[in-house]
């Protein structure tokens, strides 16, 4: 057991490397269904952070933080997403503006600027600066995907990583936030994923597309 | 106790008329609990006036600020609940269109207004804030012509991801909190933060950054330039009742939030620097929106503009500091939601008249319809200041604030777009009034639930432009008793 | 002992390296619902080879007579590199990363030189080709092994393995993360599997190394063939060496040796099926998607000789 338990706390303590993995894969994806896996993989390597986290500090209410997370993050958000896809019977492909090698070095560059954003405040954070650096880098990929991806569905799976890297910067800054608080953030989210799907398909009957660059009507 | 009411009132209404089938039961339902909402709101405020501070649990909480915002969220979804019943008699049928999901989704969008208001926590208030934009993007979408869905798809989109960077900012003031030393239980707690606020100097790096991604998160939903990009295609595309609760009330909704933050953060590591950003965005605000009046060729769009041209002025109010500045800005709210709501309801009227909202396209209304044309200019002169109607009251109060902080360029700038606005509303209005008018039929005069609500605003305003009665500015000494304590 | 030890374990990159280019043929065969050739198919054609007679062009050079051989030799001496069962090679004090690189292009230099002198006006296609693929999987090649070596603070292949086996095996790093991933990425860019080149295909617009050694034949195919398959067998080896190399033998006792060989076989088998589900699932990619695959190699590696300083 003990082997065990330094083994998952080493394995925790660099989860912030798979983090940066998913963070690349996600920028060199081609297929939506690929991304919606790896925002998917995001959620659990955070799902195991706030487990960790609770055993270390000994509350029962993070192990419900992590049950909620993984239920909605993990499965209920990906599903969803994944039936939308389906339901959408559009190419799967991702529609970026950037090719997939140009997407990979614009997400290295931003990780390497969450790095030096982080370095000011590693005196007021303590020394767990790789966790605090991944989630800006979440963050930043997130705002790169919504911008440069031309799919609707892309726009909201880039929100859902923005989402995550905020979630994980209140995990490793504070360790959550009272229990209700935390209900309510995700209960949020999940009812704006439902009618970001909405309007994807209400976006689809009007328009017969799903390039959100070529929605520019309204300008001025 | 009493604050429940106000809060499941709408929730209440929602279910019902979620149940109702009959067209006709709806609008009764709907308009019978916007009577009992109003008596609620009416019954907290009194209640605030001689009690001081309401709570109900952990999370309810309700005091001077609140019951004035209360008022403006009554008195403007009474007079659109009354005017929608008019407006809304041929609502074209779809998914999530009909009359029931109308009034459905507007209780939902009230009631999480209602809950924005009436948050103890800063966590739930950011909870309900972002409920807000869920609730309304099917608002906004209600038409699904091509140019709702967009600006319906553009709100989410973009509101959301600020949204999320005030959470950030939340975050961010949660953790000075806790390394302040307050409990982490109710450090979210905005009159716990109030009473700590002056031992958190220590983290001051950390409360700058909390109040820039929270300015930048709910100036989002304000409307700040350049984050206002949603805002035009939001207000023009819902329908005019929509328009006008999303220009009167959910952009006051996101400056009581800026509010409650930034009497935070004055109290801890003083007003210069959140006073300085506010000043910042409102004064781009207001110089860029009143320079893109000029140009705009929808009539609802142009109102937009002027929305965030208002906004920015209610920000400059709040970011010069001081009484006269506070007070400005305060009363600014309540006159631009009814001066905006009066705009809006005609510009409803001018839609169901004409089909289209292009203003070129519209001319010789002075003598096809009289009324409407009356009302247009009634709304002109009052949003851009001209006595005796309340906004000069206001932009009056929030200059001599300006001039005597010797905050002469902010002064000089305001001065210098009000009359940009000015010139752009005469140009446009002036176009739309003048002229031979083309042989469309139209309805000349006002339908009586539409001449009711208009005649009240009007009221209101000439009231609150010559005399400001005195139970009124006594919510007003009240709400900024709680900000500058 | 040692010396016994490391010339066995070249003796086994070179001799059993036809054997893993049949078991992962059997496997993709099984996979895609194909019976497929038996796995000593690949010693079955090269003793074929040998007994066959040396073709030459009329219009070839020496050149083209030399190609074999010093592809044969440089794939010979990298094999002598790479520690396999033992955390020292036969090479491996003095082979460095940077010599393992220059000497695999050094051969595939000379594949080029002997494609264009055979004339044919495949030879000339597939020897341009593979001069963009070499060049492009060249630079995240070098990075990534520099990446470890500066982690490992060592330049040679040995020290760089012994290194590693003395890290904890659950703290990932992120440098040798990111540099597995690029490696991983410029091993099927090297050996020419899917998705840059199909290895098994006929139609010569498709090929990139078949159409390089469509001119040879006899025993001097036979050597070509053979430093593929060494090739193929280094590149896998250098992978598991480099990244995964717990299980070695620290001593020279039979029960450290007879444990390493089953580690080895292990992975060797989880890098084989790895390949085999890789090459049965995706597509290969059309030559102008190529760069791009190889540029997102090239952002990893980079991204990994950054980090050997961020993560000091």
């Amino acid at each position: 057991m003990g082997l065990f338990e330094t083994a998952a706390a080493k394995a925790l303590a660099s989860s912030g490397v798979f983090l940066f993995m998913t963070v690349l894969l996600i920028a060199a994806a081609k297929r939506i269904s690929t991304c919606i896996a790896l925002f998917s993989l995001q959620s659990l390597v955070l799902t195991a952070q706030i487990i960790a986290m609770s055993r270390m500090h000994h509350s029962g209410e993070g192990f419900v933080i992590a049950a909620m997370v993984l239920t909605v993050k993990v499965i209920a958000i990906p599903y969803v997403l994944y039936r939308i896809v389906e339901e959408l019977k559009a190419p799967r492909d991702v529609s970026s503006s950037t090719s997939s090698s140009q997407s990979v070095f614009i997400a290295a560059g931003l990780i390497l600027l969450s790095f030096f954003a982080v370095r000011p405040y590693a005196g007021v954070l303590g020394g767990d600066q790789s966790m605090l650096a991944a989630s800006v880098a979440l963050v930043l990929t997130g705002g790169f995907l919504m911008v440069s991806r031309k799919k609707a569905l892309m726009q909201v799976v880039g929100l859902l990583v923005l989402d995550n890297g905020i979630f994980l910067a209140a995990l490793t800054t504070t360790f959550g936030m009272p229990l209700i608080i935390e209900i309510g953030i995700v209960f949020d989210l999940l009812m704006g994923v439902f009618l970001m799907g909405l309007f994807v398909f209400r976006i689809r009957d009007t328009f017969d597309h799903l390039d959100v660059s070529k929605l520019r009507r309204l300008r001025g | 106790m009493i604050l429940l009411l106000p809060l499941f009132i709408p929730l209440a209404g929602a279910i019902v008329v979620f149940s109702c089938r009959q067209p006709r039961v709806v609008v009764r339902a709907a308009l019978t609990t916007g009577a009992l909402e109003l008596a609620a709101i009416g019954v907290t405020v009194y209640s605030i006036h001689f009690q001081g501070v309401l709570t109900a649990g952990r999370y309810l909480r309700a005091d001077g600020l609140t019951s004035f915002f209360l008022i403006s969220l009554g008195l403007i979804s009474a007079l659109v609940l009354v005017y929608s019943s008019g407006y809304l008699r041929h609502v074209p049928e779809g998914r999530f269109s009909s009359l029931r999901w109308f009034y459905g989704l507007v209780f939902l969008f009230l009631f999480t207004m209602v809950a924005v208001y009436l948050s103890a926590n800063l966590g739930m208030m950011w909870i309900f804030v972002e409920a807000t934009t869920l609730a309304s993007a099917l608002l906004v979408g209600f038409y699904n012509t091509e140019g709702a869905v967009e600006a319906g798809w553009k709100y989410l989109i973009v509101c959301t991801v600020g949204i999320a960077f005030a959470l950030f900012g939340t975050i961010a003031l949660y953790l000075a909190a806790v390394k302040g030393g307050v409990n982490p239980q109710s450090a979210l707690d905005w009159g716990t933060l109030m009473a700590a606020a002056p031992g958190l100097v220590g983290g001051r790096e950390l409360l700058k950054l909390a109040f820039v991604f929270v300015a930048v998160g709910y100036g989002t939903k304000v409307g700040f330039v350049p984050m206002h990009s949603w805002l035009p295609d939001a207000h023009a595309e819902a329908p005019s009742p929509i328009s006008a609760l999303l220009s009167a009330v959910l952009l006051n909704c996101a400056m009581y939030a800026l509010l409650r933050f930034d009497a935070i953060t004055s109290r801890a590591i003083g007003s210069g620097f959140s006073h300085t950003l506010l000043l910042i965005f409102g004064g781009v605000s207001l110089a860029v929106a009143s320079l893109l009046m000029i140009v705009q060729r929808d009539l609802k769009r142009l109102l937009a503009y002027s929305s965030i041209e208002h906004m920015g002025i209610v920000a400059i109010g709040i970011g010069l500091g001081g009484a006269l500045g506070l007070y400005g800005a305060l009363l600014h709210t309540f006159n631009h939601s009814i001066a905006k709501t009066f705009l809006f309801f005609t510009a409803g009227n001018v839609r169901e008249n004409f089909g289209i909202l292009r203003m070129e396209r519209i001319r010789g209304m002075a003598l096809s319809l009289p009324w409407t044309g009356g009302a247009l200019i009634l709304g002109a002169l009052a949003i851009t200041g001209m006595p005796p109607f309340g906004l000069f009251v206001s932009e009056l109060v929030i200059l001599t604030g300006a001039f005597s902080t010797a905050h002469y360029f902010i002064a000089v700038l305001m001065l210098a777009a009000i009359s940009v606005v000015f010139g752009a509303l005469l140009y446009h209005f002036q176009h739309m009034l003048m002229g031979k008018p083309d042989d469309v039929p139209m309805q000349p005069a006002l339908r009586r639930s539409e001449f009711a609500v208009m005649g009240v605003c009007a009221l209101c305003l000439v009231v609150l432009g010559v005399h400001i009665p005195s139970a009124f500015a006594a919510v007003l000494r009240g709400a900024m008793a709680v900000l500058q304590p | 002992m040692t010396f016994l030890m490391n010339t066995v374990q070249v003796l086994l990159l070179i001799l059993l390296a036809p054997l893993l280019r049949g078991v992962i043929a059997r496997l993709k065969a099984r996979i895609q619902n194909r019976r497929g050739a038996s796995v000593w198919r690949p010693y079955a054609d090269l003793f074929k080879l040998f007994r066959k007679e040396d073709l030459v062009p009329a219009s070839a050079s020496f050149v083209f007579r030399l190609v074999p051989i010093v592809l044969f030799a440089a794939t010979l001496v990298v094999a002598a590199f790479i520690p396999l069962l033992h955390s020292s090679a036969l090479l491996g004090a003095t082979g460095d990363f940077v010599l393992l690189v220059y000497l695999l292009a050094l051969g595939r230099f000379f594949l080029m030189l002997g494609a264009m002198d055979g004339g044919s006006s495949f030879g000339g296609m597939g020897a341009s080709r593979e001069a963009l693929v070499s060049t492009l999987a060249e630079a995240p090649f070098l990075l990534a092994l520099m990446s470890v070596a500066i982690a490992a603070r060592t330049g040679s292949m040995a020290g760089m393995v012994q290194w590693t086996l003395g890290q904890n095996f659950f703290q990932f790093s992120a440098v040798h993360a990111l540099a597995a991933v690029a490696l991983a990425l410029v091993a099927i860019a090297e050996t020419g599997r899917i998705p840059v080149d199909n290895p098994t295909t006929h139609l010569e617009l498709t090929m990139i190394h078949e159409a390089m050694v469509l001119e040879y034949s006899g025993p001097s195919l036979a050597l070509i063939e053979w430093a593929s398959a060494i090739k193929l067998t280094v590149v896998m080896a250098l992978l598991i060496a480099l990244f995964v190399p717990w299980g070695m033998a620290s001593s020279l006792s039979a029960l450290a040796i007879a444990i390493a060989v089953l580690v080895l076989l292990l992975k060797m088998a989880v890098l084989v099926l790895a390949l085999a589900l890789l090459e049965s699932s995706v597509a290969k990619l059309r030559m102008y998607l190529v760069p791009d695959f190889l540029g997102v190699a090239s952002a990893l590696a980079i991204l990994a000789v950054v980090f050997t300083a961020l993560m000091r």
